[in-house]
């Protein structure tokens, strides 16, 4: 049982060193019925249009590299696409829900082990939103909780502002 | 259901021998919100379950839903129903969680060993000690020595104490009914027992 415990730490020092390079633009969740359940623009240079439709176009590159075959195994999917000046990462769990992270492209190079931190952290929300005896999971409605939302907000948010003082 | 357990194991702590760490890191968030609580200075406490709580309040959830509903005699199709979808939510919850660490999942038999083995060993601290499949959809999982029912026994025992206890087995029916689903395997779940603490389950996966 050690072991379970052990992991549901975070090294919280380490944390804010390794967000410095990253700003994130926009979070999306997918569900597993490819329904959309919250999306979040996190910048005011493009419209929330533009998301949702690297959200939507994001599940097809998403579906490709499942049926790619059981070798890439992980739940972090990595780079998807880059788009013009936007590079989409894209997470499955293993309930087919679907994290996607678009980011902005920068100098600076972007870690993997860096945006698997950001999608554990949405994944943790996540979790917690589902064990929320109230939330219905088989539900299509999109997510309303204000405590889901504020988890969200704080990781875009944390990653936006290092950006600044850099 | 769970914040109610935390609140009855943190009650009777330190009062009952018989502590589990039961469902232990459902109750922890892992990220800062929700540790300062847990953790004291660098070491992290444990948040433990209480064992005993645990068995009293599915003894009374089960007799709870007998009491509340109507006709539960001849309606005991309403009863399971009640049960099974208690279950189902919880065992959604739990694949949730407890798969983040894990790689993706291969095929439908790497879900029902999950079941078998890593959820198995969550919920009840032990594996399924045999399982069998048809290879058509069917699976049989069964456990020779069921934790929620090894305290259990009437006075004529035997089949008696196994007709009796049958209904203490939809609420873990459903459980294994909303892993399968959450992990995207639809599923048909009914359990039976002859003898206790014996019991089996049967999976019945539906015809994608």
């Amino acid at each position: 049982m050690n072991s379970t415990l052990t992991f549901f730490s975070s090294p919280a020092a380490s944390e804010e060193e390794i967000m410095s390079n990253i700003k994130i633009q926009c979070i999306a969740i997918i569900g597993k019925m490819n329904n959309p359940l919250y999306i979040k623009n996190f910048t005011d240079t493009h419209p929330d249009l533009k998301y949702h439709y690297i959200a939507h176009t994001s599940i097809d590159v998403i579906e490709e590299r499942i049926s790619a075959g059981p070798e890439s195994a992980d739940t972090y999917l990595g780079l998807l696409y880059a788009m013009e000046d936007l590079a989409v990462y894209g997470y499955l769990t293993n309930t087919r829900v679907k994290f996607v992270v678009v980011l902005s492209v920068l100098d600076a190079v972007i870690k993997n082990a860096d945006m698997k931190n950001i999608f554990r952290k949405i994944h943790t929300a996540y979790i917690n939103q589902v064990c929320n005896p109230f939330y219905n999971l088989d539900g299509k409605k999109s997510i309303v909780s204000k405590k889901f939302i504020a988890a969200i907000d704080s990781i875009g948010k944390s990653n936006s502002e290092d950006i600044s003082k850099i | 259901m769970f914040s109610l357990l935390l609140k009855m194991s943190t009650v009777l702590q330190s009062a009952s021998s018989a502590i589990t760490p039961f469902f232990t890191s459902l109750a922890s968030g892992d990220e800062s919100s929700n540790s300062a609580s847990l953790t004291a200075g660098n070491t992290i406490k444990p948040v433990y379950v209480n064992e005993s709580c645990l068995e009293f309040l599915l003894m009374e959830m089960v007799d709870l839903m007998f009491r509340t509903t109507a006709d539960s005699e001849n309606d005991k199709e309403a009863v399971f129903y009640k049960l099974e979808m208690l279950g189902y939510q919880v065992g959604q919850s739990l694949v949730e969680r407890f798969t983040r660490e894990r790689p993706r999942f291969v095929d439908t038999l790497d879900v029902v060993k999950f079941i078998c083995k890593e959820l198995w060993s969550i919920i009840f601290k032990k594996q399924i000690d045999n399982l069998k499949t048809n290879h058509r959809g069917v699976y049989v999982l069964q456990d020779n020595n069921f934790r929620w029912f090894v305290r259990m026994s009437t006075e004529a025992g035997g089949a008696d104490a196994a007709k009796r206890a049958v209904p203490y087995l939809w609420f873990p029916c459903g459980l294994i009914r909303g892993a399968l689903a959450n992990l995207g395997v639809i599923s048909v779940v009914v359990a039976e027992t002859n003898s206790l603490p014996q019991c089996t389950f049967q999976i019945k996966i539906a015809k994608s």
